[in-house]
C-alpha cells in the first residue's frame, strides 16, 4: 500500500497546553481511516491540523512534520493544501447561495473552469458522486439553505468533490443526522474510497466499524492503538481500546 | 391586589409604548396640516419643480428644486465617501484586527457618533473649507463638496457599527467552510462574509443616509447656503434642512412663508421615512434568516 500521508512526531498545543502528543501515523492511499476516542482525545485537532484549519487559531501551535506524498504540508501554500485536502465539518454548512453556486464556488475561485458548459458538467458529476443529483436536479437554482440536514451534508460532500482533492477529512459528519441520512452519507463514503483517501473522525464506534479499513484509537492526546478495523474491533491489543469500543467508558 | 398592580403596570407600559407612535402621528398630522394649506395656496407641482426660492420678494416664489438638488448632492456625495470607507473599516474591525485593538477601535468609532454636529461643522469650517478653496482654486470653499466630506464623517460611525455587527453575526462556520475549500481570506470575505452580511450592511447604509439627509447644523455652516441650482459639486448649495433652520425665525406665524417651510419639512419627513422604512425592511430580513 502506498502511503498518502505520513505524520512524524506531531505535537499540538492550545495556549501551550498539549492536546496531541508526539503522534506518528501513516495513512494509506484509498483507505478509510477512522479515528475514534472520547472527547478531548485530540482527534479533531489532528484532523484540523491536516488541512491547517487550526492555523486560524492564534492560541494554537505545533511541532513535528506532516508529509502529503513527499511535501511537508506546513511549507505548502495554504490554499493549495486545502485544494488537495478537503474537509467536511460536523455541521453541514452550505454557503448562503443556490445549490448550483455552492458547488461551483470553489472551482471558480481556484480557476479550475473557464466555460459555462464545463460548469454544468462539474456540478452534475459532483452531485451524482455525492448521490444527491436525483433529489435536487430540478431545483439547482434554489437556495441551499432549503435542503434537509442530510441533503445539506451531501451537498457539502459534492462541493468538496468538485475541486477533486486527493484526501477528504470527515469531522463527525453524521453527528447531526438521522439514521437514514447517515446511511446515505456512509454509502457515498465507501463509494468515494475508490478515488480518494478518507480520514474519518467519529464518535460513533459502530460507524467506524461499518465503513473504515483501519481504525485508530486516541485517548488523552495519544494514539493508543491502530489496526485493521476488523482486527481492532474483534481482538484489540490494549485493554483501554477494548473498554472504549465495548462502551465501558467514554 | 397583585392582580391590580399587574394591570396598572401593564397599562403604564402600554402607554409608554404607544406614546412614541402617537408622537409620530401627531407630528406628521401637524406637518401635513400646515403643508397642505400651503399647497392649496401655491400648488404642489410649482413647489417641487420651481427653480427659484425667493420667499421674501414682492412676488414670492417658493420653488424648492434648488434645495432638493442641494440636499441630494450633499447626501450622495457623503455616501460615495462614507459607504466604501465605512464598509472597509467594518470589515477591518471585525475580521482582521486583533481582538484587543478591535474593542478600542470600536469604541472610538462609537465615540465619533457622539460628536455634536455643530462641532463637526465648526471644525470643518476652520480647517476643511480653506483647504478646499486653495486646493481647487475656487472662489469659496463653502461648497457641496466640503459639506459631503463633513457629513461623511457623521454617517460613518452609523455605517461602521451597524455593518460591523452584521459582519460579525455571520456564522464562523461559513468562513471555515469557504476556507476549507481553498478560498483565500480575501475571497472568503468578499464572496461569503460580505454577501451573508449584505442585508445588515444595506440597513446600515440607509440609516447613515437618514442621518445625513436630516443633518442641519454642519451643512448650514459649510455648504455656503446659496439657494441656486448648482452646476457642480464645487459650488455652494443650500439644503432643505438649512432653509428651515435659518428662515423659521424670520417668518410670520401662519403666513405663506411659514407654511412653505412646513411643506419643506413634510417633504423631508417623507424622504427620511422612506429611507428608514427601507432600512427596517433589510434589518428584518437579516433577523429572519
Amino acid at each position: 500500500m502506498v502511503d498518502k500521508i505520513k505524520v512524524k512526531d506531531l505535537s499540538c498545543y492550545y495556549n501551550k497546553k498539549c492536546v496531541l502528543e508526539s503522534l506518528s501515523i501513516n495513512i494509506a492511499q484509498n483507505e478509510i481511516l477512522s479515528i475514534i476516542g472520547p472527547a478531548n482525545s485530540g482527534k479533531t485537532t489532528f484532523l484540523r491540523t491536516l488541512n491547517r484549519m487550526n492555523d486560524l487559531d492564534v492560541t494554537y501551535s505545533r511541532t513535528g512534520k506532516v508529509y502529503l506524498v513527499g511535501d511537508n504540508i506546513f511549507d505548502m501554500n495554504m490554499e493549495n493544501l486545502r485544494k488537495r485536502i478537503g474537509m467536511l465539518f460536523a455541521m453541514p454548512i452550505p454557503l448562503p447561495v443556490s445549490i448550483y453556486e455552492n458547488i461551483i464556488y470553489a472551482p471558480k475561485r481556484l480557476g479550475l473552469i473557464s466555460k459555462k458548459s464545463e460548469q454544468d458538467a462539474i456540478v452534475e458529476q459532483a452531485l451524482k458522486d455525492a448521490s444527491l443529483w436525483n433529489e435536487v436536479k430540478d431545483r439547482l437554482s434554489s437556495s441551499a439553505m432549503k435542503l434537509s440536514g442530510g441533503q445539506q451534508q451531501r451537498l457539502c460532500i459534492a462541493r468538496i468533490l468538485a475541486i477533486n482533492p486527493e484526501v477528504i477529512l470527515f469531522d463527525e459528519p453524521c453527528s447531526g443526522l438521522d439514521p437514514i441520512s447517515t446511511a446515505k452519507v456512509e454509502e457515498s463514503m465507501i463509494e468515494l474510497k475508490q478515488r480518494y483517501t478518507i480520514v474519518l473522525v467519529t464518535n460513533n464506534v459502530k460507524q467506524a466499524s461499518r465503513v473504515s479499513s483501519r481504525t485508530a484509537f486516541f485517548l488523552m492526546g495519544k494514539l493508543v492503538e491502530i489496526d485493521k478495523t476488523d482486527r481492532l474491533f474483534v481482538s484489540p491489543k490494549e485493554k483501554r481500546t477494548e473498554d472504549y469500543i465495548t462502551g465501558r467508558f467514554g | 391586589m397583585r392582580k391590580i398592580i399587574d394591570n396598572v403596570i401593564e397599562a403604564v407600559i402600554f402607554m409608554c409604548g404607544i406614546l412614541s407612535i402617537v408622537f409620530v402621528v401627531l407630528i406628521f398630522g401637524f406637518l401635513f396640516k400646515e403643508g397642505f394649506s400651503f399647497f392649496k395656496d401655491f400648488g404642489i407641482i410649482k413647489f417641487i419643480t420651481g427653480q427659484f426660492w425667493y420667499p421674501t420678494s414682492d412676488t414670492a416664489s417658493f420653488g424648492i428644486l434648488p434645495l432638493i438638488i442641494g440636499s441630494v448632492l450633499v447626501t450622495v456625495g457623503a455616501c460615495i465617501i462614507a459607504v466604501p470607507i465605512g464598509i472597509m473599516s467594518a470589515l477591518y474591525i471585525s475580521e482582521i484586527v486583533p481582538k484587543g485593538v478591535r474593542d478600542v477601535l470600536k469604541s472610538l468609532v462609537e465615540l465619533m457618533a457622539a460628536i455634536p454636529s455643530i462641532v463637526i461643522g465648526f471644525v470643518g469650517m476652520v480647517t476643511l473649507v480653506p483647504f478646499v478653496r486653495t486646493l481647487f482654486d475656487i472662489p469659496t470653499g463653502l461648497t457641496a463638496f466640503s459639506g459631503s466630506i463633513m457629513l461623511a464623517f457623521m454617517a460613518m460611525p452609523t455605517i461602521v457599527t451597524i455593518s460591523e455587527d452584521a459582519i460579525r453575526s455571520v456564522p464562523w462556520q461559513y468562513k471555515e467552510g469557504a476556507l476549507a475549500l481553498g478560498a483565500t481570506e480575501w475571497q472568503t470575505m468578499r464572496r461569503i462574509v460580505l454577501k451573508a452580511a449584505m442585508p445588515g450592511i444595506i440597513a446600515a447604509i440607509m440609516l447613515g443616509i437618514g442621518r445625513v439627509i436630516g443633518e442641519t447644523m454642519a451643512v448650514m455652516m459649510i455648504t455656503g447656503n446659496s439657494a441656486r441650482i448648482p452646476h457642480s459639486i464645487f459650488e455652494p448649495v443650500r439644503t432643505m434642512t438649512a432653509v428651515i433652520a435659518s428662515e423659521m425665525g424670520e417668518t410670520v406665524s401662519g403666513g405663506i412663508h411659514y407654511r412653505a417651510l412646513f411643506a419643506i419639512a413634510l417633504v423631508l419627513f417623507i424622504v427620511t421615512f422612506i429611507v428608514n422604512f427601507i432600512a427596517d425592511l433589510f434589518l428584518g430580513k437579516n433577523k429572519n434568516k
